[in-house]
């Protein structure tokens, strides 16, 4: 059976195809891409020049509700900035912000195909002896964007660019805010971790970065080699200080329960390659102020999940579960940072 | 516990009856389908506990803040909104600790949050 969406999307395809013919959509399923986008993978074939064409590509569309409001133009805008890179992305083809064709705004970009990203797949055992591997991928990677000039790219011209010594501020205002606006119940907790962070900031960032912000394990494509093909998930990328991106994988919440960083090597193996990669040097102040604040923000997440399901703008489960699962795990994250537990 | 357990409950009947029409494709059907099964099971376990945790954490509270905790309804909306009501009062205790630098008052209050976390634990929690 054709997906509903199918015909709307070869029309609208056609529109940015202006020598192709018979364009055709076929094989549209949704997949799981992360709860704030839809995220949908299918075949597109047309005609150009008198031959025969086909190419596997991604939509990934707006829901009405997410767990998290991001603009997707500065998602198109990171991936396209990084495409080509020592980065792996996939490259974005088109971007529509209105919601005319498909009902909501939306990108469309190549598959990565053939890889795979659960975390429940490569810890059941069969990807052991190349988890160092991927590690040593992983981090330097990351190091990798930490280390690129954000005005080269372009970043600048479509994300906003805070002083060094004001990147932290920006971006506690901005989580606590989600706190304020999303919070179904008191989190007294998070409360007392927002309170310290302010009276505790950290050092100004080292350099103007540009921060994935949800670089973890899950969010990038590896094969069995353990090699990594695709980042994805780039919708909370901003700039900002590069200790923040190293901070968020190494959130207790990314070991699943394996008491090693993203689940995959000790922390100090981790910071070893970010710091080999990048070239910037990790301040242990630092790091534990940008640790603390990546709870925060994780919890953020979760009780905008919860909040978005309560409200009905988007009953997807993925929602519930995350924050059931999530929320009280954030907070013993919380704890275990600050030396509670 | 967010959301609460009736609403997800009817959230995912209402999913089942979405996805055992025919014009759903399959991929999203297994999703769907396999997604609102762990949530189901999750739902047990919260549903279960809750009148528990809920009973308990306000009492703790309760006695923590020198407040009286209203246990003249046992409904669970009820008991969670005295819970939110006396987690509310807690966040300003701490906050007043802090500033007066009572620490043993913080001492105390931490130690509650932290009790707080380990009556919320979930089978499937990895912290």
């Amino acid at each position: 059976m054709s997906h509903p969406l199918e015909p709307q999307l070869a029309a609208y395809i056609a529109t940015r195809l202006p020598d192709a013919t018979d364009v055709a959509v076929s094989g549209l399923e949704r997949i799981s891409g992360g709860a704030s986008r839809e995220t949908y993978r299918f075949r597109l074939t047309w005609r150009q020049s008198g031959e025969a064409r086909a190419r596997r590509l991604i939509l990934r569309r707006d829901p009405p509700a997410s767990l998290i409001d991001t603009e997707r133009r500065i998602e198109f805008a990171a991936y396209r900035a990084f495409h080509g890179s020592a980065v792996p992305v996939p490259e974005m083809l088109w971007l529509e912000e209105a919601d005319d064709a498909l009902g909501h705004p939306f990108f469309i970009a190549e598959e990565i195909a053939g890889f795979q990203a659960a975390p429940a797949l490569l810890f059941a055992g069969g990807y052991d002896a190349v988890l160092p591997r991927l590690a040593d991928r992983k981090w330097t990677i990351l190091g990798e964007i930490a280390r690129a000039d954000p005005v080269a790219l372009g970043l600048t011209e479509v994300m906003a660019a805070p002083a060094l010594d004001a990147c932290w501020r920006r971006e506690l205002d901005h989580w606590e805010h989600i706190f304020d606006a999303d919070e179904a119940e008191p989190q007294p907790i998070a409360r007392a971790a927002i309170r310290w962070l302010r009276t505790n900031p950290p050092p100004p960032a080292q350099k103007l970065s540009v921060v994935h912000g949800d670089y973890r394990t899950g969010n990038f494509l590896f094969d069995e080699a353990g090699d990594i093909h695709g980042v994805l998930d780039w919708e909370m990328a901003h700039l900002g200080d590069p200790l923040e991106d190293l901070a968020w994988g190494l959130n207790p919440i990314w070991e699943f329960g394996r008491g090693l960083a993203g689940g995959l090597v000790p922390q100090e193996d981790a910071i070893a390659i970010w710091k080999r990669a990048s070239g910037l040097q990790v301040d242990p102040i630092a790091l534990h102020w940008w640790l603390l604040f990546n709870c925060v923000k994780g919890q953020g997440i979760w009780v905008g999940s919860a909040r978005a399901f309560i409200d009905g703008g988007n009953r997807d489960p993925v929602l519930a579960y995350a924050a059931w699962w999530l929320l009280n795990a954030q907070d013993r994250a919380i704890l275990k940072v600050m030396g509670k537990l | 516990m967010t959301p609460q357990v009736p609403l997800v409950l009817g959230e995912m009947a209402a999913l089942a009856m979405r996805n055992a029409g025919p014009d759903v494709p399959d991929g999203e059907r297994q999703t769907a389908l396999t997604l609102a099964a762990m949530l189901l099971g999750v739902a047990a376990e919260v549903w279960d506990t809750a009148a528990e945790h809920l009973v308990r954490e306000n009492r703790a509270v309760a006695a923590l803040l020198g407040d009286a905790d209203d246990e003249s309804d046992l409904r669970l909306t009820a008991l969670r909104a005295e819970n939110a009501r006396l987690r509310s009062l807690l966040i300003a205790a701490h906050v007043a600790a802090e500033q007066a630098g009572d620490r043993a008052r913080e001492d105390a209050i931490w130690a509650e949050l932290i009790a707080s976390t380990e009556r919320r634990k979930l089978s499937i929690s990895s912290i």
